[in-house]
């Protein structure tokens, strides 16, 4: 009677033990495949992280750009060939070419049709086409397909 | 295991979060952000666009771009509070035949619960392209004020957007889930919320079994905008002082103003200073003008001081309303972008008498916490534990302190840094320090120091029968092993006789939490002196070694270069060895420097008699640095 016990008991002993095995096993397959997985975004994260760092480079020279284009319109016609004002307008198309270069691309507005997912309408204004863009306030930026900054526009209406 | 989403669904912006990777993340939007204009329009073109698209389009189609229809959710046209706001709207709004609230849109009209739908199928759709897969299972927020009609609509709105709405919860709450609080005692709870655009104060009595609203408060027209206008009104009147010209009058410039404010504000909650810069603002008969600003944070803090007293003051009043003392509070929250100003944080610090809880971004904590009640009420259904919750099942352990064995010149050398999660292994390759060595001695230490004498040794042991070589030859590889219960194994193996000989260290690596605090503590104070230490002991093996190997070239070459070139190497061999067992490590380095080039040149002297002598091929270690305990990593 005892030894029936005993048998029972290990019986019972070896269900648990196999069903903390699958359960064990189960756990440990799956941290394993978690684990490639991770490998697997952590490297898509970090080719994401080139690009967000490309970014925040961008956001902090696109004010400059701004600010450079402000100061070239507000360049007064007999000071257009002085030569340091040429020299001062070739470091900015140099800055422009670098920014290019590292893939900062501008966003087209004058003459377009307005599109909110490039475009960000300041005001509307008599006299040109409807739904077209009349003119830009502030250029618009993108990278990678994602857009940094939209242009800023005027919409004839 | 199906992905679940939290919703923050406010009246100007709307945020959402889900767990990833078991962690509780705020999601960012198809545009790349993480908040989501609460706008949606029809544009001219007759398309459907939610969020930032419609804000950019609004001035251009005001009347088909509709906002804040979270003011009219499950409220009646009749409302006084409705009609108020109604007033103030550019779209076309008109009473339902239930006495609801209808608003137009291109050419159809749209109740509040289908605007509010359409947000958040945007949300929906956006969760997809980060998450990978459709989610159906979400909590949605709303204010504690809301009614049982108000909520009703919230849930209907999800629903038509195709989630499944486990909750709708207040957002005060989802703030209190989001730390955690409630979940062994009753505590008292105040939400200090300060968002963009209003002031919201709710005092919660949360349980494990019950969360409570004792009492809600609040400025509908105060929040973070009054804060930039602050910096705005502040510049207009320097610039109109200094050059005489006003510049709100120029849109454009204005336009310009307003986005430098914004940032000077973010900016001033690190900085203590900041700049605002705008050149060619605008311009007059003179030419162009220029604006340039300082600002201290003592100068924006006195410029908006009234902005946080106004708040507190109804902090004041909310506990006033239901008799409550401020001590009585167990836990102050912060929410919303404006508890980001140092001086707002001060004030409830101050007001309360202890520090609040703002370790959880404040612009996502209320999605945070609806994302964890989302997880918690799928796993319930599911019959699974919560993602994120899985460390009360299984603990891994973290190595407290790094491990690792004392190599030439009493240097401590780590094998397994600390902070590694255990289980895990780690082995390296080293070698022997003299001619001829049959034994080494493997101390296996723990602790940050550099030196081995200033860590603890947890065991020795020596691996000996090394064949005899020279020095430099012999590989024995050292390899650590740490299993799930912390015990440790150390192995060296010689890799020529595969003799191996090895150490368990059970129990002591695990120490009180003073000892390893201490022991970290030692490493920082000692850090820089230990790092002097290393480079002296690093700096005279390399010189070791270097005569070590000059040595040897002379010897077996010498033969073959000029006496001259011969008694130059061997004068920088004598001038090395008087300095190595000094203490200027600046003499030993340029001893070495020294003779390393005229062991070059004899190298070189070599070489070229070697090619003379074709016939005599002879194989050369190379005068080079080699290193003393070569590694080499698994």
């Amino acid at each position: 009677m005892k030894e029936e016990k005993t048998i029972e008991e290990i019986e019972k002993m070896l269900e648990e033990s196999e069903q903390k095995k699958e359960e064990y096993f189960s756990g440990w397959q799956r941290e394993k495949a978690d684990f490639i997985n991770y490998k697997k975004q952590e490297f898509e994260r970090l080719k994401g992280t080139l690009c967000i760092a490309k970014e925040s480079l961008f956001e902090e020279i696109i004010p400059v750009l701004d600010n450079f284009r402000l100061a070239e319109k507000a360049i007064s016609e007999e000071d257009k060939n002085n030569k340091s004002v040429v020299g001062l307008l070739m470091i900015k198309k140099q800055l422009e070419d670098v920014v290019k270069a590292l893939g900062l691309e501008e966003i087209e507005s004058i003459g377009k049709a307005f599109d909110p997912a490039l475009h960000e309408a300041i005001e509307e204004v008599e006299g040109g086409e409807v739904g077209i863009i009349a003119e830009e306030v502030e250029k618009g930026y993108s990278y990678n397909g994602k857009i940094l900054r939209p242009s800023k526009v005027k919409v004839g209406k | 295991m199906s992905k679940i989403l939290g919703i923050d669904l406010g009246t100007a912006i709307t945020k959402s979060a889900s767990i990833v990777n078991g962690e509780p993340k705020a999601l960012e939007n198809r545009e790349g952000s993480i908040l989501t204009p609460s706008i949606v329009a029809q544009t001219k073109g007759g398309e459907r666009v939610v969020g930032i698209l419609a804000q950019r389009q609004a001035i251009t189609n005001p009347k088909n771009t509709v906002s804040a229809v979270k003011r009219f959710i499950g409220r009646r046209f009749s409302d006084a509070e409705v009609q108020k706001e109604l007033k103030l709207l550019p779209y076309e709004t008109r009473e339902k035949s239930d006495g609801g609230v209808e608003v137009k849109m291109g050419d159809k009209w749209y109740n509040p619960i289908e605007i509010s739908s359409m947000i958040l199928q945007k949300v929906k759709a956006d969760a997809k392209d980060k998450l990978g897969e459709d989610v159906k299972n979400v909590v949605i927020t709303c204010p504690a004020n809301f009614d049982d009609s108000q909520r009703k609509a919230t849930i209907a709105a999800g629903e038509i957007a195709g989630f499944n709405v486990l909750r709708v919860i207040n957002e005060p709450t989802a703030a209190a889930l989001a730390y955690g609080f409630g979940k062994k005692d009753a505590q008292k709870i105040l939400v200090y919320d300060f968002g963009g655009g209003t002031f919201d104060v709710t005092i919660l009595d949360v349980s494990p079994e019950v969360v409570e609203v004792l009492a809600t408060g609040g400025e509908t027209h105060l929040g973070g905008n009054d804060f930039d206008q602050r910096i705005i009104d502040w510049i207009l009147t320097e610039f109109k002082k200094e050059q005489g010209i006003d510049l709100a009058k120029d849109p454009l410039a204005l336009q310009r103003l307003k986005e430098a404010a914004e940032k000077a504000k973010t900016e001033l909650s690190s900085a203590m200073e900041t700049n605002i810069n705008l050149p060619f603002i605008t311009s007059d008969a003179d030419g162009p003008k220029h604006l340039e600003y300082k600002i201290s944070r003592s100068q924006f803090d006195s410029m908006t001081n009234d902005l946080i007293t106004r708040s507190i003051d109804r902090v004041k009043q909310t506990l006033e309303e239901i008799k409550m003392d401020r001590g009585e509070i167990n836990e102050v929250i912060l929410v919303g972008g404006t508890t980001l100003i140092p001086a707002a944080r001060d004030a409830v610090k101050n007001f309360f008498g202890k520090e609040p809880n703002k370790s959880i971004n404040p612009e996502e904590v209320v999605a945070i916490g609806a994302a964890i009640e989302a997880e918690i009420l799928t796993a319930k259904e599911e019959g699974r534990t919560p993602e994120g919750d899985i460390k009360s099942v299984l603990l891994l352990d973290v190595l407290p302190l790094s491990l690792g064995i004392e190599t030439l010149g009493g240097v401590s050398t780590p094998m397994i840094m600390k902070n590694t999660t255990i289980p895990t292994s780690g082995s390296q390759v080293f070698s022997t320090a003299v001619d001829n060595q049959s034994s080494v001695e493997i101390n296996v230490l723990q602790g940050e120091r550099s030196m081995a004498s200033d860590n603890r040794s947890l065991g020795k042991f020596v691996l000996d029968g090394i064949p005899p070589s020279p020095r430099g030859i012999p590989q024995v590889e050292v390899k650590f092993d740490i299993d799930a219960n912390g015990i440790l194994t150390v192995t060296a193996i010689d890799k020529a006789s595969n003799k191996s000989q090895s150490i368990k260290v059970e129990g002591s690596i695990g120490l009180s939490k003073e000892d390893i605090e201490k022991m970290k503590k030692d490493a920082e104070i000692n850090a820089a002196d230990d790092q002097k230490k290393k480079e002296m002991i690093e700096a005279k093996n390399i010189a070791d070694n270097l005569i070590y190997q000059s040595e040897k070239t002379i010897k077996e070459g010498g033969e073959k270069v000029s006496a001259e070139l011969k008694k130059e190497a061997e004068d920088k061999i004598s001038e090395l060895k008087k300095v190595k067992d000094g203490d200027n490590i600046e003499d030993i380095k340029k001893r070495t420097e020294e003779l390393s080039q005229a062991i070059q040149k004899v190298g070189a002297a070599m070489y070229q008699a070697t090619q003379q002598q074709p016939q005599e091929p002879k194989k050369e270690e190379g005068p080079e640095n080699a290193p003393e305990a070569e590694t080499e990593k698994e």
